[in-house]
């Protein structure tokens, strides 16, 4: 029996670096995306004026 | 000083100079009535159909789905409640994507269908029947997810341009719907037949919400009154209530409680009835009434198995399963 692990000894300290800077990479790339604004929304007192279908006005005035 | 009478939903609002309806978004300025969500929604997304739930509508197909502020029901359980219960001067978010705009960026996402949802869209009818109308130019479908208080006459014109609706049957009882949701039965059920009549694609869903609407005398005359007035081909969907909003006093409900409903409704000779919101339930999934195969599988809002034929029918015995499976069904093949 062996206590060796059938995993590879790991990376050394020039890949873990190299891994390192990769990562830091890969989020600056992303950042910008992940910040991508939404649609701008309007104010919202910015509604429509549409008139609508189906009422009918009467008066109230006696 | 002129008030105006909304004619859209049963509640006929009567409303003053300055005012707004009961939705909150129709508002009477000058004398007349003003649809101020029009082109304004506050919710855009898009969504598997599977969501909706249209099970039996271009299954697998993204929609685009938009809903302004507003609501003429006021459910004790509502889930859009941030949406649904504020007027669009409320609103934190209001976009501007008028009907030509909003075909337009629903084709350019990759959808085939713009569903108007969420809130209650009789509210915002304007925007729908306008956005509808242009989106068949565009050979884009268009669903409508209500819970069909509505009047007859604006319904009628709407069928015109709308292609499916499920349809929330939200209790077979008119106390319920006076306690629940402030409005009242009758007229949920005439637009239920009216949409049948206009031949729209149609599903109901019944939210099971324990001890209000769960007892099974109800739900068997709810299931019989879907089968004899809207058909048995009916795709009839019973969800899980969640405790939320106004109405956190109640549990989930209980799995067996869906079950027994799905029993109930298939023994009053529905043939396809569906289990929701609870993940990986086998009433999610579509079968031949005819021989038992399973035709669409499906786990959560995915599509895990697809069997059905092009034409829309059973592999091994040939039965025609009610639906519209695809865009040729509704506008012929591509030009």
């Amino acid at each position: 029996m062996t206590t060796e692990s059938h995993r590879s000894a790991g990376p050394t300290a020039r890949r873990r670096i190299l891994r390192l800077l990769g990562g830091l990479a890969t989020l600056g790339l992303a950042l910008p995306w992940l910040k991508r604004p939404a649609p701008e929304p309007l104010p919202p007192q910015v509604l429509s004026l549409r008139e609508a279908d189906f009422y009918r006005p009467h008066d109230l005035a006696g | 000083m002129t008030a105006v009478t909304c004619e859209l939903c049963p509640r006929g609002c009567v409303i003053p100079e300055g005012g707004a309806g009961d939705c909150r978004i129709r508002v009477n300025l000058g004398g007349r009535l003003r649809a101020t969500t029009y082109g304004r929604p506050s919710a855009v997304h898009i969504d598997p159909m599977e969501k909706k739930p249209l099970y039996h509508f271009l299954p697998g197909t993204p929609v685009f789905s938009i809903a302004t502020a507003g609501c003429n029901l006021h459910c004790l359980n509502c889930q859009n409640w941030q949406l649904s219960q504020r007027g669009g001067e409320e609103m934190e978010e209001v976009y501007r994507l008028d009907p030509p705009e909003l075909v337009r960026v629903a084709k350019d996402e990759g959808c085939r269908s713009i569903a108007y949802t969420y809130s209650d869209p009789i509210v915002f009818y304007e925007y729908v029947f306008d956005s509808a109308e242009r989106a068949h130019a565009e050979r884009l479908a268009n669903c409508f997810i209500t819970a069909a208080y509505i009047n007859e006459r604006p319904l009628r014109k709407l069928c015109r341009v709308i292609d499916a609706v499920n349809a929330d049957l939200k209790a077979f009882d008119d106390g319920f719907y006076r306690r629940v949701n402030g409005a009242t039965l009758k007229p949920v059920l005439d637009a239920l037949v009216t949409m049948r009549e206009e031949g729209v694609w149609l599903e109901v869903t019944n939210l099971v919400i324990p001890t209000l609407n769960d007892d099974p005398a109800m739900i068997r005359r709810l299931a019989r009154w879907v089968h004899d007035e809207l058909g048995a081909g009916t795709p009839l969907h019973f969800s899980r209530f969640q405790p939320q909003y106004r109405m956190r006093n109640l549990p989930p409900t209980p799995v067996e409680t869906l079950d027994r409903a799905r029993r109930e409704a298939k023994d009053a000779g529905l043939e396809h009835v569906y289990v929701g919101n609870v993940l990986g339930h086998a009433g999610n999934s579509t079968y031949c009434p005819n021989d038992g195969t399973l035709l669409i599988g499906r786990v959560g809002f995915m599509i895990t198995h697809y069997a059905l034929t092009a034409d829309g029918r059973c592999p091994s015995c040939n039965e025609p399963i009610p639906g519209v499976w695809r865009s040729a069904d509704l506008f012929g093949d591509e030009p």
